[in-house]
């Protein structure tokens, strides 16, 4: 066992704060919120600079050739910090490309994300909500050298910004196939933003007879199913690295308001009410760490654990949204207003807890990897 | 003992629901945005009817408009009122500040102001909140100095709910800033319209502008309108805390948005189907439905002690406490029972049950805050209900 960094993790961990204290401030957080898009573009520009879309992709295509466990220690400070920004998306998406597309796709794909010339973004859920691959309906017929793809896909993120979506669809009814959709000013396609508690773009994806080339697809039959599993997984995971940077700033920000906020002529965090809160809200976050960074590593190893990722994610969705409301409690008033930047957190906490399956979706993955 | 209401309480509680089908629009959901001009009339209306059939103060006395009923027609109202989510009910002028006035206010101050209440004429807002003084509501510092026949009332008021749609206040100020903390606040009551009075708003973390801050600078107010004695403030404000500290909205609330689940469950529209056929679904529901009704009763039992005459601050505490902490349970539930839809906010054309519960989830996070924290009724319950000792 070793719960310390590496070095080279010691380094992202620090340049990753430094970035993000100026770039991810709370009022680009909000401003993206409201729908500044250009905050997003500008953001996502420096982050490709600074080589981040890259970090896992292996260095034949272009890539940093890092482990899953380094770009944890990464989405840590992004999800700390609230960072508006399509990171997990692309390295999610290009992560499942290069375990399972065919070279020629990895060739061509792979240095365009590295190099942040694709965008590319997961779009896996219906209108079902559900992120089980088994439920997908949206159809692909053949012809020729093309899929024709019609149907809808939910809850897409950042499909705004993206040139391509990661979807899985069906041919003829039956079998199931992830393909890389070229979506940036597609015809045959509409992108619909929904309003939602993430506080970043969130879409639904209408496809009309859309035309993809067959050179996109990226896993075909149980393979697709195997593709879409894992990447529900592996953003799972990466959603919990996030949730777990996130509730640590919710419990350094409500360490240091009742360490200062005086009621009764001394802090109210010198109230054993008050303290014992806030050592729940303690446990649960270095809980959710170790969860999200123990599965992480999995994924470094030879094949990863369902066992582990599904108990980050559901450590991630139920222990981090509790705790951010945990600490609505301990601040009080001022903790319940718009200009509070609390509720940024607690928002983002409740979006991040449904998306790459939510805590019941995992359950039952764990309860069936566990023999039940 | 009975677990069930008299002939006369079903009676009005039929005829109340009556009335609240023909007030309400057929499409109403709640809950009402006080700050939207249309919730607000809507609320006027209701208000005024209920006024009319004698409904707003059913407990109070008959010589001050009221029945004389017991106070557990009082919760039967509450409850039915939360649980259609129905605007109408003005808890601060008929459930607090009434029922302080008539036990510290003078014969003309009773005669003048809880009149108007009973009739739905006037709101009243509570400033009794700072910006330094929230859970030690004792070391506010919002300072009354005496002038002639006026205080001259300066400083700021803070959370102040419906300040911006309130005619009147009832606030208590510093008079004697030498005394001990209890021992130098007096309770006023002000004009909002008296020149000095600023209500700024305040937007809640759901994006409503439900409360304000309102701050005075040298605002006048007449010595006629102190209630109790100089300098004695503090036990008629406390009063008010007592009767401000039920569970039973809460409880109603909670009630109402579980038969929503339910309904959402069942129906053949829902987008989220997966909850039908999970068994773990309904083990969920279940124990809610159970932890609703255990808070319920505790509601009751309030006033049911309170009807006998007595003053039950520790079982006030703990209804309060459980109701808050239960709606909240449900209202989570609910946005979890949605899934990814649960985290759309109103006005998505996506949204299931119109984004809703995840708007009233973000909206109650108050309830376990506001009236007292229930970290502090906890404190209540242990040491003068349980009678641990305080050090
Ligand atoms: C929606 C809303 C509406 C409101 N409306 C009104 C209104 O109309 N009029 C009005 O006057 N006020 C109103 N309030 C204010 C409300 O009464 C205060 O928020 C409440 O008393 C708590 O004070 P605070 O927010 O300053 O929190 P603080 O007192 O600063 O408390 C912070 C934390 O410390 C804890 N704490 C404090 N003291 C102790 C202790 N002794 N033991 C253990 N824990 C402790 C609290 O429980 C809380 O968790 C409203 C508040 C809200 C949220």
């Amino acid at each position: 066992m070793d719960f310390g960094l590496t070095e080279t993790q010691e380094l992202i961990r620090a340049s990753a704060r430094e970035f993000l204290e100026d770039r991810s401030k709370s009022d680009i957080v909000r401003a993206v919120a409201e729908g500044d898009n250009e905050a997003i573009s500008s953001l996502w520009k420096d982050i490709v600079a600074l080589g981040w879309p890259s970090l896992t992709i292996s260095e034949d295509h272009g890539g940093a050739g890092m482990s899953f466990s380094d770009l944890a220690v990464l989405l840590e400070e992004l999800g700390a910090s609230l960072a508006p920004t399509p990171l997990v998306e692309s390295s999610i998406s290009s992560w499942i490309i290069e375990r399972f597309a065919p070279d020629s796709l990895k060739s061509d794909m792979l240095p365009q994300i590295a190099n942040g010339d694709i965008l590319i973004t997961p779009a896996i859920v219906e209108q079902d909500a559900s992120w089980d691959p088994e439920s997908t309906k949206v159809a692909a017929t053949r012809s020729g050298s093309s899929l024709v793809i019609t149907g809808e896909k939910r809850f897409v993120a950042f499909a705004e910004q993206a040139t391509h979506a990661l979807t899985l669809v069906r041919i003829d009814n039956e079998e199931p196939v992830l393909v890389a959709i070229p979506i940036w000013k597609a015809d045959g396609f509409e992108q619909t933003p929904v309003a939602h508690a993430s506080g970043v773009p969130v879409s639904s994806l209408t496809f009309n007879e859309l035309e993809v080339p067959v050179g996109n697809i990226v896993a075909t039959g149980n393979e697709a199913i195997e593709a879409v599993e894992e990447l529900t997984a592996a953003g799972g995971v990466a959603r919990a690295a996030q949730l777990a940077g996130l509730g640590r700033t919710v419990v350094d920000a409500t360490v240091e308001y009742t360490a200062n906020r005086e009621q009764f002529g001394r802090p109210v965090g010198t109230f054993q009410a008050v303290q014992h809160h806030l050592a729940e809200m303690a446990i649960a976050a270095k809980q959710v760490n170790h969860l999200a960074y123990s599965a992480a590593w999995t994924f470094s190893q030879e094949g990863y654990s369902v066992i582990a990722a599904a108990q980050a994610k559901i450590a991630a969705s139920d222990k981090i949204a509790e705790l951010c409301w945990t600490a609505h409690q301990c601040h009080g008033a001022i903790g319940f207003t718009w200009e509070h930047d609390l509720h940024l957190y607690t928002r983002r906490a409740l979006a991040w807890k449904t998306d790459y399956g939510d805590s019941a979706f995992h359950k039952s993955k764990l309860a069936s990897a566990m023999g039940l | 003992m009975r677990f069930d209401f008299t002939p006369e309480e079903k009676d009005f509680k039929r005829q109340l629901s009556s009335f609240l089908d023909d007030v309400l629009p057929t499409d109403w959901h709640g809950p009402a945005d006080e700050s939207r001009d249309d919730h607000w009339t809507l609320n006027q209306d209701i208000k005024k009817g209920l006024a009319e059939r004698g409904w707003l103060v059913m407990s109070w006395p008959k010589e001050y408009g009221g029945a004389d009923s017991s106070p557990m027609m009082n919760t039967i109202f509450a409850e039915e009122m939360a649980y259609r989510r129905a605007p109408g009910h003005d808890r601060f002028g008929t459930r607090m500040f009434g029922p302080t006035l008539m036990r510290f206010g003078t014969e003309e101050q009773r005669k003048r102001h809880l009149g108007s209440i009973a009739r739905g004429e006037i709101q009243w807002c509570q400033g009794y909140s700072e910006p330094n003084s929230g859970s030690d509501l004792a070391s506010l510092q919002t300072r009354a100095i005496e002038d002639g026949n006026d205080f001259l009332v300066t400083g700021a008021k803070i959370w102040t709910s419906l300040a911006h749609r309130a005619d009147m206040m009832f606030m208590l100020v510093r008079t004697d800033p030498e005394a001990a903390p209890h021992k130098g606040i007096s309770l006023i009551l002000v004009d909002m319209k008296s020149p000095g009075v600023e209500v700024l708003p305040i937007v809640n973390m759901a994006g409503v502008h439900s409360f304000n801050q309102v701050v005075f600078d040298n605002v006048r107010v007449p010595k006629s309108n102190l209630v109790g004695d100089l300098n004695d403030g503090w036990r008629a404000g406390m009063t008010v805390l007592n009767f401000e500290r039920s569970g039973i909205d809460y409880a109603a609330w909670a009630r109402a948005a579980l038969e929503e689940m339910v309904d959402y469950v069942n129906s053949d529209e829902a987008a989220v189907t997966s909850a039908k056929t999970d068994s773990t679904v309904r083990i969920k529901l279940a124990e809610l439905h159970m932890e609703v009704e255990a808070a319920r009763l505790m509601c009751y039992d309030v006033s049911y002690r309170q009807g006998k005459g007595e003053i039950p601050s520790s079982e006030a505490s703990m209804s309060k406490v459980a109701a808050s902490e239960v709606y909240l349970k449900v209202l989570d539930y609910g946005v979890e029972i949605l899934g990814m839809y649960g985290v759309l906010e109103p006005g998505s054309d996506q949204a299931e049950l119109q984004g809703r519960f995840f708007k009233m989830r973000l909206f109650y996070t108050s309830g376990p805050i506001l009236a007292g924290t229930n970290e502090i009724q906890k404190n209540i319950i242990a040491q003068r209900g349980l009678g641990l000792p305080r050090k």
